[in-house]
């Protein structure tokens, strides 16, 4: 099976020459492959340091400029857990010669939209607009980015829309669980805030948090679509070479001990009651001591997810979705921060089907431990991960997210050519290897109706004893989550 | 003098560049139909080395049989299964596996499936649509598993999210005879009741060549690509027997209707004042679309910048046009924030509506509102399977793909004019159903 690929373009050709007409029992077999380019991409700094990228696609008349800098809810205390996403939030609301509505409409004139969400590692700001439209774009970029005004004002309308948020996703089973999981288990706090700590932060906050954070040498400006690397250099300079470097940065925070080695299966099991809610939301979560990103076993990662949960045919969504009919989606991931990854696993499924989804999950994570991946499954598995890869770069906006994700990571811009290469050199034995030393050990959480599922987790999982809080009683800023 | 010329000059150059308009690149598409009747409309593009495939079927959930709310929608889960040459989840073999994805939707006036795959994977794939089109089997178990599935993805998109049922309920009340009242998804009790059987009858009354779109778009060589359709579309016998359609006629509304829903889990209160607007093809869908990007498109659009930003009694409002070919939906719809009425969001939606029905929109937003839709096409069309869609998108609605062409033009050559004559002829107080959502038991 190791030659799959190879045999596919053989016989295609053969049946070229031959005119041979394929059995309509059959599927005619694919044609020789063609190679997928992946873009160029240039990159010069600026005297302040910024780095500056450059993607040419002359495809469609549209750019997509964003800057990345390397700052987000890492560089925020527990304390004021959604700062960051406020500073971020606040750029866009207002500049020393702008208002908020100023801001917008103009943007808006253009055609383009003004984004500026802020995540664990990194923080973006960034516009897309047709080419003819950018030097105006570029203009009200870099206003945003260097004269944010942080008025008292606005700062309360965007608390009070991130509470509302908040309200809201404290209703919805899986938003519920996203929040309880990250303080939980993997011992960080939430990134757009709890409601304590939002109404406490005060513009002040803001201010200190940009000026400490907000620096060209710890910030990407990657420009991606139909601009040459001249004019996007010139741009670059015109807008953002008085944008000065801050004097100190923020520390990371240091994260809390992880366990390491072998554990049992899971650790604890931990029930949020919801009731009335129209579907439980099961979650295993695994924080894991620290990989780094540069290390190959992000890729064995990658691949191991691929196999476990991400995408159609993964085992998680063919025993639960496809073979049982027990949810809509069955899906998993790790996501990678500077010195440690989260690993979870995620399904939605009937309140009464919560404890089975459960152990079907835990099932799967024993198979990925204990037996080896075919290499008749490990081969469609790295293509689907590698075909998802190389169509996301097939426009401008998911090129210019990949290379500020690259940036945030401090990895060179390089990596996108190696990366199919980097997948494809993944064995069975490191999958196996990498399955065996971190999946194990994490906790169960299931946000649901716990009356319709209490006798048959308690059934399914003898002798475990359970946590359980009811989502009313839940504060997301004590340890204990209780108010 | 000569300064007020220049300043004067200015003002006009100044507007010429930034209202002059870029020019949306024609799709110089192939059309075909086959003796079969399966029409074929495909677009050969080099650039990158992926195609991308979709079938569009002429049929949707307004074709639900009787008492089977939610069916079309569950059929389309049946065609990922068994065909007489192809085990369950072939069509994931043939994508998925090879780098490529697939998918499928169903909507209340057709049913799409779709892939994009590495452009020497186009044959095969080819092959297998043509073979599901004709060859499906239909099995118990799998109709049984499936069931349950979209069971789940009924759970999911309706009873767990806090607004599922608010949007579920927004045509269920607005229509009152056409069957667009059902709803797409359907409910639990009528997909319980739903038998193999049916879906052989659907099948075979609906999944026909005469009743198909193959949108082919991508790599591919033009002669190679037709002698591929002649193969494996050519090849299925056009039924006979003629295709039921939906003759229902929605009556006109002759007075306000006024609805107060409730949902488990709500945090806010919301509100949606619903309108019958025309059929996708009628020339005032055009000026609807625009007025919605003015009223609803961005944070300088009219609803945000008075009921978020001004106000700040909602989250989120908008004017939406859910485009229908029998007859579309326009509503104002409005998701409240801590401490807001219904009331409230009621008196304000309204308020804004009669100020576009008086006194109309200005050059400037309507100006905006064509720089949006432009920049969004362009977008949109970056790669094949945009492309494929704008032209799907075509036939949908004005059941002609070369208006992928002529649709964006049509948007352009609104005037403030047209927007006040639709705000004034649609909206009005006799054409209107208000439905409230709140929480079961009054908020906490």
């Amino acid at each position: 099976m190791k030659i799959v690929r190879i045999s596919f373009v053989l016989l295609s050709l053969a049946s070229i020459l031959t005119s041979a007409v394929p059995a309509q029992s059959q599927p005619p077999m694919p044609g020789p492959p063609k190679a997928v380019s992946i873009p160029a991409v240039a990159e010069k700094n600026l005297a302040n340091g910024l780095n500056v990228s450059v993607v040419r696609r002359t495809a469609s008349p549209i750019v997509t400029v964003r800057l990345v800098i390397k700052k987000g809810a890492n560089n925020e205390p527990a304390s004021k857990a959604g700062l960051a996403d406020l500073t971020a939030a606040m750029l866009t609301k207002g500049t020393k010669t702008r208002t908020a509505t100023q801001i917008a409409e103009s943007v808006e004139f253009l055609g383009g939209s003004i984004f500026s969400p802020a995540g664990w590692l990194g923080t973006s700001v960034g516009v897309t607009v047709t080419s003819d439209k950018l030097p105006q774009a570029m203009a009200i970029l870099a206003d945003v980015v260097l004269n944010p005004k942080f008025a008292k004002e606005e700062l309360d309308l965007i608390k009070t829309q991130t509470l509302d948020g908040l309200t809201y996703d404290l209703k919805q089973p899986t938003s519920l669980a996203n929040y309880v999981v990250s303080k939980y288990s993997f011992g960080e706090h939430p990134a757009t805030g709890t409601k304590a700590s939002v109404e406490a932060i005060t513009e002040k906050e803001i201010s200190d948090f940009y000026k400490a954070n907000y620096s060209p040498d710890s910030a990407v400006l990657v420009f991606s679509g139909d601009i040459d690397q001249q004019t996007a250099y010139a741009m670059a300079n015109r807008y953002f070479s008085r944008w000065k470097r801050s004097p100190n940065g923020t520390k990371n925070e240091a994260i809390s001990e992880r366990p390491k080695g072998q554990t049992p299966l899971f650790r604890r099991i931990l029930v949020i009651d919801l009731p009335k809610s129209g579907q439980a939301a099961v979650t295993y979560a695994k924080p894991m001591s620290p990989i780094s990103r540069k290390d190959p076993k992000f890729f064995t990662a990658s691949v191991l997810n691929s196999i476990l949960g991400g995408g159609y045919s993964s085992r998680l969504n063919s025993e639960i979705r496809i073979k049982r009919g027990l949810s809509y989606g069955a899906f998993s991931s790790f996501v990678w921060r500077n010195s440690s990854v989260n690993f979870s696993a995620q399904v939605q499924t009937k309140n009464e089907s919560a404890p089975e989804v459960a152990s079907l999950i835990l099932t799967e994570l024993k198979r990925m431990v204990e037996t080896s991946v075919t290499e008749e499954e490990l081969i469609p598995r790295k293509a689907a991960l590698t075909g998802g890869f190389s169509r996301n770069l097939e426009n401008g906006g998911g090129l210019a997210a990949a290379l500020g994700d690259l940036y945030v990571f401090g990895l060179p811009t390089t990596a996108l050519n190696s990366y199919v290469g980097d997948i494809n050199a993944v064995t069975s034995q490191r999958v196996k290897d990498f399955a065996s030393e971190y999946l194990y050990g994490g906790d169960v959480i299931i946000v649901g109706d716990y009356s319709l599922f209490r006798e048959d987790l308690a059934k399914r999982f003898p002798g475990t004893t359970f946590d359980v809080i009811n989502a009313d009683d839940i504060d997301l800023s004590k340890d204990n989550l209780r108010k | 003098m000569k300064k007020i010329i220049l300043l004067a000059m200015a003002a006009i150059m100044f507007a010429a560049s930034t209202y002059a308009q870029l020019k949306l690149a024609p799709l110089n598409i192939k059309e075909r139909t086959l003796a079969n009747g399966l029409k074929v409309v495909s677009l050969q593009d080099n650039s990158s080395p992926t195609v991308a495939i979709r079938v569009w079927y002429d049929v949707g959930g307004k074709d639900d049989p009787p008492g089977r709310s939610g069916f079309a929608h569950m059929f389309e889960h049946m065609m990922f299964k068994a065909t007489k040459n192809m085990p369950n989840e072939k069509m994931d073999r043939l994508t998925e596996d090879v780098g490529g994805f697939n998918n499928a939707s169903t909507w209340d006036d057709y049913t799409n499936y779709y892939e994009v795959v590495p452009s020497n994977h186009l044959e095969p794939l080819l092959w297998a649509e043509a073979e599901r089109m004709v060859n499906l089997n239909v099995d118990e178990a799998n109709f049984n598993s499936e069931r349950e599935v979209v069971k789940e993805e009924f759970r999911q998109s309706v009873l767990a999210e806090p607004y599922g049922q608010f949007f579920e309920n927004i045509a269920r009340l607005s229509y009152s005879a056409h069957p667009y009242k059902r709803g797409v998804i359907g409910n639990l009790a009528e997909l319980d009741a739903a038998t193999p059987a049916d879906a052989k009858a659907f099948y075979e009354t609906f999944y026909r060549p005469d009743n198909a779109y193959l949108i082919v778009v991508g790599d591919f060589d033009q002669r190679q690509f037709d002698a591929w359709t002649d193969k494996y579309f050519g090849a299925i016998a056009r039924p006979s027997g003629s295709i039921p359609r939906v003759t229902v006629t929605e009556p006109t509304r002759t007075k306000e209707v006024r609805h107060v829903t409730t949902g488990q889990n709500v945090p806010f209160p919301a509100v949606a004042i619903t309108y019958l607007a025309p059929k996708s093809s009628d020339a005032d869908i055009a000026p609807l679309i625009m007025a919605s990007n003015i009223l609803s498109a961005g944070e300088s659009s009219r609803l945000y910048q008075s009921l978020v930003y001004k106000q700040q009694i909602a989250q989120e409002a908008t004017l939406t046009l859910d485009n229908k070919v029998d007859l579309s939906l326009a509503y104002l719809y409005a998701i409240g924030s801590e401490g807001s009425t219904a009331e409230a969001l009621e008196k304000s939606l309204l308020a804004e509506l009669k100020l576009i029905q008086t006194r109309g929109v200005t050059a400037k937003e309507l100006a905006k509102a064509k720089n949006q839709v432009i920049a969004g096409e362009i977008q949109s069309r970056e790669n094949n399977d945009g492309k494929a869609i704008a032209i799907e998108t075509a036939i949908t609605y004005q059941r002609d793909p070369k208006k992928v062409n002529t649709s964006v033009a049509r948007l352009q050559a609104v005037t403030a004019a047209d927007i006040r004559r639709v705000m004034r002829k649609y909206f009005t107080d006799t054409n209107r159903v208000v439905i409230y959502y709140l929480n079961e038991g009054g908020t906490k």
